[in-house]
């Protein structure tokens, strides 16, 4: 009898189980699996929604790719944004973990303070900094003026607009990566420290000794998410310079949204995003090796 | 370097880190208040430069006046939008989340590593075809495609499997055995257990709709149906339009979002610190 009923029991919650999860995994299947499958296939084609047409063409995109100089340089700006961001935001969040990770008077505000840019919208955050930096009216050049520097141009000039943009993005991010390292910090025993410090080492050698080799695991998920999201730069680029001036700005995700909604190529727009996810992919799959870590503690 | 130095080179820099925090949200709000004239007139070093001379409302009033770029309307829209795929969201990723934290049953494991692959998928390689399919559903221009893609979020399943993890098997057993639905055990017994998690998971969501811009850019394309983030891009393109104007937009935008943020932040930042730290 007993079994019996935990016989139907555990049916009843097989049942269950597949009505919880049957509505997400519709919405999974529908729009991010299915879509997925259709993108590659629309990257073997020739795929241009104003002509109305689409035939098969192999890998014709793909090689198209490799000799598209506008792509090359897209893809190289991605990387030139993300080789700058990703160790300066790392340094300047790990600096402003350490320094309101102690608790002292006014340490809370200090926090809040840091985390606000991360309520802000990127649009309104690059609307914002595209007024800061204007040539004639922006605070920035007044200020520049002021102290008797030349103005200088932010979003006009293709040797620094690139720079505009990697400030505004540090601003908006580096509270949201504080706050993953304070969390990071707080779960390094005080017992190490304090042996540390017994044994001698200073401030400077209880950072590189202790400190960074326990934030391994943090670390790495740092580098991983800042390379992926920096990587995929777009909102700032569409506002402030919409890829210009000259297209020195222009990222991958704006080369693939004004080849895909500009110019209404599809199937291109779908090989270059997918040749994107792979260097992505593999980017990943690289640091996660690096990062691995043994360390317990 | 002995300690008389260090302290006050340590509060030098907190106080300059909160400077460089919160200007560029003060020059939003300042230059939300100052007229037409006002924003070009100031431009070199001065008492003028940092606060308005003539303070006005007038921004304020024009934007929710404009009869061509609604304003108004379009905080309604966005708030639609947001509000719904919160809600939605909230069911359908906390009904999946309870099935793999606490249910048994075929294929598990392969239907979970299913749902967490989708994770490596980026946003930018499924746009595309995503938004053909919404070509096919007749759905562009129409709230549905902003909506109905949006609900299901892997990485909110993941956070609430975490959470859910925490509620003892055995109390879900005994109410089994008293004769309660698995339906009525997740609504009554697990999911107010995990009310912090579900009001984190509600922030990240709201906020990443409140802030969603190239969706909504690439899916709607009438005036009247817009999403703020993109009205507020947009407002930019026009000629004749005033600054004051774009920053009393971005002002209204960003404010009372800042504010519930600032209430709700351990949610928020409980959020982020378990996807980092047990993630």
């Amino acid at each position: 009898m007993r079994g019996y009923r935990s016989a139907i029991y555990e049916k009843q919650e097989s049942r269950a189980a597949f009505l919880f999860i049957l509505p997400a995994f519709v919405l999974l299947a529908v729009f991010i699996f299915y879509p997925m499958l259709h993108a590659l296939v629309i990257s073997f084609q020739n795929y241009n929604l104003i002509a109305a047409e689409h035939h098969f063409n192999g890998i014709a995109n793909y090689r198209k790719l490799f000799s598209d100089e506008t792509f090359g340089a897209s893809l190289w700006h991605s990387f030139y944004f993300t080789l700058v961001v990703l160790p300066v935001q790392t340094a300047i969040s790990l600096g402003l973990a350490l320094l309101v990770q102690k608790k002292f008077r006014g340490v809370g505000f200090f926090r809040t303070v840091y985390f606000v840019p991360v309520a802000v919208s990127f649009a309104v955050a690059s609307t914002i900094f595209r007024l800061i930096y204007n040539k004639d009216y922006g605070m920035l050049n007044a200020v520049l003026k002021g102290i008797g520097l030349p103005a200088l141009d932010f979003l006009s000039n293709p040797d620094i607009s690139m720079l505009g943009i990697i400030v505004l993005c540090i601003w908006r991010a580096m509270g949201f990566v504080m706050v993953i390292f304070l969390a990071g910090l707080n779960n390094i025993p005080d017992s190490l420290y304090e042996a540390a410090h017994v044994d001698g080492a200073n401030a400077v050698q209880r950072f590189f000794l202790v400190t960074l080799p326990l934030l391994k695991r943090t670390m790495a998920f740092v580098v991983i998410i800042t390379t992926m999201d920096a990587l995929k730069i777009f909102i700032p680029i569409y506002i402030t310079t919409s890829g210009g001036p000259a297209g020195s700005t222009s990222t991958v995700v704006h080369f693939i949204y004004e080849t895909a909604f500009k110019q209404m190529n599809m199937g291109y727009a779908a090989a270059a995003a997918f040749l994107f996810f792979f260097l992505v992919l593999i980017i990943s799959i690289v640091q996660l090796r690096v990062f691995r870590t043994d360390v317990e503690y | 370097m002995n300690r008389a130095v260090l302290l006050p080179l340590r509060w030098l820099v907190l106080i300059l880190a909160a400077v460089v925090s919160l200007f560029p949200i003060y020059w939003m709000v300042m230059s939300s208040f100052r007229t037409h004239e006002e924003i070009f007139k100031y431009t070199t070093l001065s008492k003028e430069l940092f606060l308005p001379v003539h303070w006005t409302l007038d921004n304020y009033r024009e934007i929710f006046l404009d009869p061509s770029k609604p304003f108004g309307r379009y905080i309604v829209n966005t708030l639609i939008v947001a509000i719904v795929v919160t809600a939605a969201g909230l069911v359908v990723n906390s009904m999946a989340a309870f099935a793999f934290a606490k249910l048994k049953f075929r294929f598990k494991r392969g239907l979970l590593a299913f749902f967490l692959s989708s994770l490596v998928i980026p946003y930018e390689v499924i746009m595309i075809p995503q938004y053909l399919l919404m070509r096919d559903f007749g759905w562009i221009n129409d709230y549905r495609a902003l909506i109905i893609p949006q609900i299901v979020w892997v990485f909110g399943i993941f956070m609430l499997i975490q959470f859910f993890s925490d509620v003892p098997r055995d109390i879900l057993d005994a109410a089994r055995m008293d004769g309660a639905s698995w339906a009525r055990i997740y609504a009554v017994i697990v999911l107010p257990t995990a009310v912090p998690a579900i009001i984190t998971l509600g922030i990240m969501t709201f906020l990443n709709q409140w802030d969603s811009f190239l969706w909504p850019l690439v899916v709607i394309n009438e005036e009247k149906k817009q999403v703020i983030q993109v009205a507020i891009s947009s407002f930019q393109s026009l000629r004749g339009i005033s600054w004051g104007k774009i920053m009393a937009a971005t002002t209204i935008s960003s404010v009372p979002i800042l504010a519930v943020f600032l209430l709700l932040q351990r949610y928020y930042v409980q959020g982020i610190t378990m996807s980092g730290v047990k993630g």
